[in-house]
């Protein structure tokens, strides 16, 4: 990739990461670790087509926003579950379109994946000018407002603050 | 504890095998594509369950691996839709 | 201890379980595809991390405990894809007619 050329440092890391997943995997034996050692490189190799090198993220950020993310995950899946029980399931389903701020590519796709495990919310479509089409359990419930603060929340965990696919 | 687990397991087991009757019963694709998982979750949570209650670790594995098929084969179904012609509509009852 | 780390596998077993119900509950009762979607994507998700929190402390290796969050991160990542990429596909053949 020429043009979007990954630099050694980086992959470097990334092998590292990758080779401590399949460490954790299998299980630190000596004897298997040439084996891991090629995965590793092969995975850090096929990760500099998928993943842009500027695109990193800023770890501060990251705990910020898993701080954030968390409880909201417990929130949507208790959120599903009372509905689900409850005797005549409280639902108004139905869409909404939203403007995001993101830029096409991996960092929007990354935010509609984890808008979608939010409270009610289930990013549908991505059209290229920026609108997306989010269905939602119950449209009673402020749905702009938490799609604009999940939004905020996932911008700050890129170092870039988003500005850059 | 062991007991528990093991039947925590097959709770979920039973439960997720009730989801999966629902969705397999659906005429959509897409319904019967959320069957594919429900059930990479579903057993690996119960996969779980019973490694730990008989101590093999090694069930985890299968768990695993179970929820690495079910997400490709999403991404797999996916791929195969939208490759379709598929704009012209699909005569009633048809599979896809 | 043990008997605190027990009662806490118990508790988180046991709210994991019933979120699978929820879960199965929201895809019997619920009233179009996409309702259905939440269901599957968020409760079943969230029973996953509880019975994966609750059996570590029951591991006896570190080793164990971080494959066990393995998995849950790999669930979290399947379901979050895999609802976007089945959400996609079904707009799409809704708009496509």
């Amino acid at each position: 990739m020429p043009e979007n050329f990954t630099p050694r440092h980086v992959l470097l890391t990334r092998g590292a990461g990758f080779l401590a997943l399949w460490l954790v995997l299998m299980g630190p034996a000596l004897k298997d670790l040439p084996v891991g050692i090629v995965a590793a490189a092969a995975a850090a190799w096929t990760s500099a087509f998928l993943w842009p090198a500027r695109g990193g993220l800023s770890f501060s950020g990251m705990l910020r926003f898993l701080v954030r993310f968390l409880p909201q995950s417990v929130a949507a899946g208790v959120d599903v579950a009372r509905r689900a029980f409850a005797p005549v399931p409280p639902l108004q389903p139905g869409f909404v379109t939203y403007q995001t701020a993101l830029p096409a590519g991996m960092a929007r796709q990354a935010c509609c994946a984890v808008m979608s495990l939010q409270p009610g919310k289930l990013p549908v479509a991505a059209e290229a000018d920026g609108t997306l089409h989010i269905h939602c359990l119950d449209l009673r419930e402020p749905v702009a407002e938490q799609l604009a603060a999940d939004e905020a929340a996932f911008c700050e965990t890129l170092q870039d603050g988003g500005r850059n696919g | 504890m062991a007991e528990f687990l093991t039947g925590a397991a097959f709770f979920i087991l039973a439960v997720t095998a009730l989801g999966l009757f629902r969705v397999l019963r659906s005429e959509l694709a897409v319904e019967r594509m959320m069957a594919v998982q429900l059930l990479g979750t579903g057993a690996a949570a119960a996969l779980v369950l019973l490694g730990a209650a008989s101590t093999s670790p090694a069930t985890t594995d299968v768990a695993l691996l179970l929820m690495l098929l079910a997400a490709f084969s999403c991404a797999a179904f996916t791929l195969g839709q939208s490759e379709e012609p598929g704009d012209a509509p699909a005569p009633k009852g048809d599979e896809s | 201890m043990s008997a605190l780390a027990d009662l806490f596998t118990l508790v988180m077993v046991a709210g994991g379980a019933l979120l699978f119900l929820a879960g199965t509950l929201g895809l019997l009762r619920f009233p179009d595809t996409l309702s259905r979607l939440h269901a599957l994507s968020k409760a079943d998700n969230l029973g996953l991390g509880l019975i994966v929190l609750g059996l570590l402390p029951q591991v006896g290796s570190i080793a164990g405990g971080l494959k066990l969050v393995c998995v849950w991160l790999l669930a979290q990542l399947s379901a979050a894809t895999a609802s976007q990429l089945i959400a996609g596909a079904l707009h799409r053949r809704k708009s496509g007619r």
